[in-house]
């Protein structure tokens, strides 16, 4: 088993008043992809945006507890969210590039992080970026065309570069294949395997076969709770929670 | 699972195919007793009969296949859906082969003497009546989810494999006595191998229930009789 890159240690989440998540405690580890499953509204979006800190953008807010990543707290107020950002990227449910070129979409990362400060460096990041996010061979004639104009299931895969551009150490990824057709999402699984060698991959998926197509860990919450996580082979086969059976057999009213 | 399925037309794909499995065991349980009696009663009018009723369990195999193909392709079961529906392919496939262990024994029927030594039968029917009940057990524990029945079934393998040796040893006696005795001597030897064979398939079950079960499987080999280890 790989280290552990990922670590919550007690994390609670709370939106107001209401409590979106109960001391989660869960290890991620390095160059794996671990999935998060549970029912609309358990959790599971809102623990990996506590990964990059995207529920700082939400005034009413509150989280607590720890999340390491390489042993380091990133809730710390000193921590850089932007160089936290740059080492955690995020694809969401729905392709969304910026409306610019599709060499602008990539290239735009590294530049605000100061990355590729000559023409051909960019040149290189934009090239490597999308040959990553197997979209190259599909893309390379047209960069200035705007990234608008792919097919949802390239967005996808453009929004995969443009998150890969910055060299990040994890990809966090919020059903990030619910808009696309069963090719399109084949695609981009083909993809994540490929990634899972170079970066840390959390996913959040409602697809039980994805899951298991997908990761080799797998986190089931319900309610705000970390129910069951272990190996994906164990939970889809004989999980050890009778939830988390009710859930992936289609047994919960 | 005390907790039904949401979608209620999986619930009741899952409950047909369990019942497809129980009434395909039962057919196999009756086939096979009907055949030991046979044996035992060296009943030739019964034969045919016999052979035909392995048409029936054949026609459950498949059906149970179709069952299944339909399971996987609509639901892509998971967990003890998934368990439920690999250990009914895997167990259809035991049962038909004790049917056609049972045929293949009807069929040994035909050539054999109606003066057969007392001894000779009543070993062979105490490995018949052995493996009947296994079989019975067998079946039970997968009806009523019963790991320690299926367990124990499991392990009297072992008493199958010792009545085996016996059965086999009165055969060979009775063949020793006269060479005359060469040619049905051979079916009762053949008869006893498909008994024991039966009797794996019954372990076989077992196992497979106890997967179904705990989702692991038995540690361990199985207790095997002094003929089988060597």
């Amino acid at each position: 088993m790989n280290k552990v890159k990922i670590k919550s240690k007690n994390l609670n989440v709370h939106y107001g008043q209401k409590q979106a998540l109960f001391d989660v405690n869960l290890d991620l580890n390095e160059k794996e992809v671990t999935a998060l499953i549970g029912p609309s509204g358990c959790g599971k979006s809102t623990f990996i945006r506590c990964i990059n800190r995207m529920n700082d953008v939400i005034d009413i807010c509150k989280v607590t507890g720890k999340i390491e990543i390489d042993g380091v707290e990133i809730n710390d107020e000193n921590l850089d969210v932007v160089s936290l950002r740059e080492r955690v990227g995020m694809v969401f449910q729905k392709p969304n590039p910026f409306p610019k070129s599709i060499y602008e979409n990539i290239s735009y990362g590294p530049k605000i992080h100061g990355k590729g400060e000559t023409k051909s460096e960019l040149d290189e990041i934009v090239e490597n970026s999308l040959k990553k996010s197997a979209l190259w061979e599909e893309v390379k004639d047209r960069l200035d065309e705007p990234g608008t104009s792919l097919s949802g299931g390239q967005q996808q895969r453009l929004c995969i570069a443009r998150a890969i551009s910055v060299n990040p150490e994890v990809i966090l990824m919020d059903e990030p294949c619910s808009a696309l057709d069963p090719i399109a999402t084949a695609k981009i699984e083909e993809l994540i395997d490929d990634l899972k060698k170079t970066y840390t991959i959390v996913i959040v998926t409602h697809s039980m076969a994805q899951a298991v197509r997908v990761s080799q860990k797998t986190g089931f919450f319900h309610l705000g709770k970390l129910i069951e996580v272990g190996k994906t082979e164990k939970i889809f086969k004989n999980p050890d929670n009778k939830m988390t059976q009710d859930y992936i057999t289609g047994r919960f009213g | 699972m005390s907790n039904e399925h949401t979608v209620k037309s999986y619930e009741e794909e899952l409950q047909n195919l369990k019942d497809s499995l129980i009434k395909m065991g039962s057919l196999t349980e009756s086939q096979m007793s009907d055949s030991m009696d046979a044996i035992i009663k060296v009943d030739k009018d019964s034969i045919d009969k016999i052979i035909k009723s392995d048409d029936e369990i054949n026609k459950f195999r498949s059906k149970i296949d179709t069952q299944i193909m339909n399971l996987l392709v609509k639901r892509a079961p998971m967990a003890i859906d998934l368990r439920e529906t690999i250990s009914s392919l895997k167990i259809s496939q035991d049962l038909e082969r004790i049917g056609d262990l049972s045929k293949s024994n009807a069929k040994k029927i035909k050539p054999l003497p109606l003066d057969l030594p007392e001894e000779l039968l009543s070993n062979l029917k105490r490995l018949g009546d052995l493996v009947i009940k296994q079989l019975n057990d067998v079946l039970d524990s997968y009806i009523n989810k019963n790991f320690d029945k299926a367990k124990t079934v499991w392990e009297k393998d072992e008493q199958v494999d010792d009545l085996t040796n016996i059965a086999m040893q009165s055969v060979i006696d009775f063949l020793s006595k006269d060479k005359k005795n060469l040619d049905f001597s051979t079916h009762l030897i053949f008869a006893t191998k498909n008994l024991e064979r039966a009797g794996d398939h019954v372990t076989n079950i077992a196992e497979t229930v106890c997967y179904l079960i705990k989702g692991e499987y038995l540690k361990g080999s199985r207790p095997k009789g002094k003929q089988a280890q060597e």
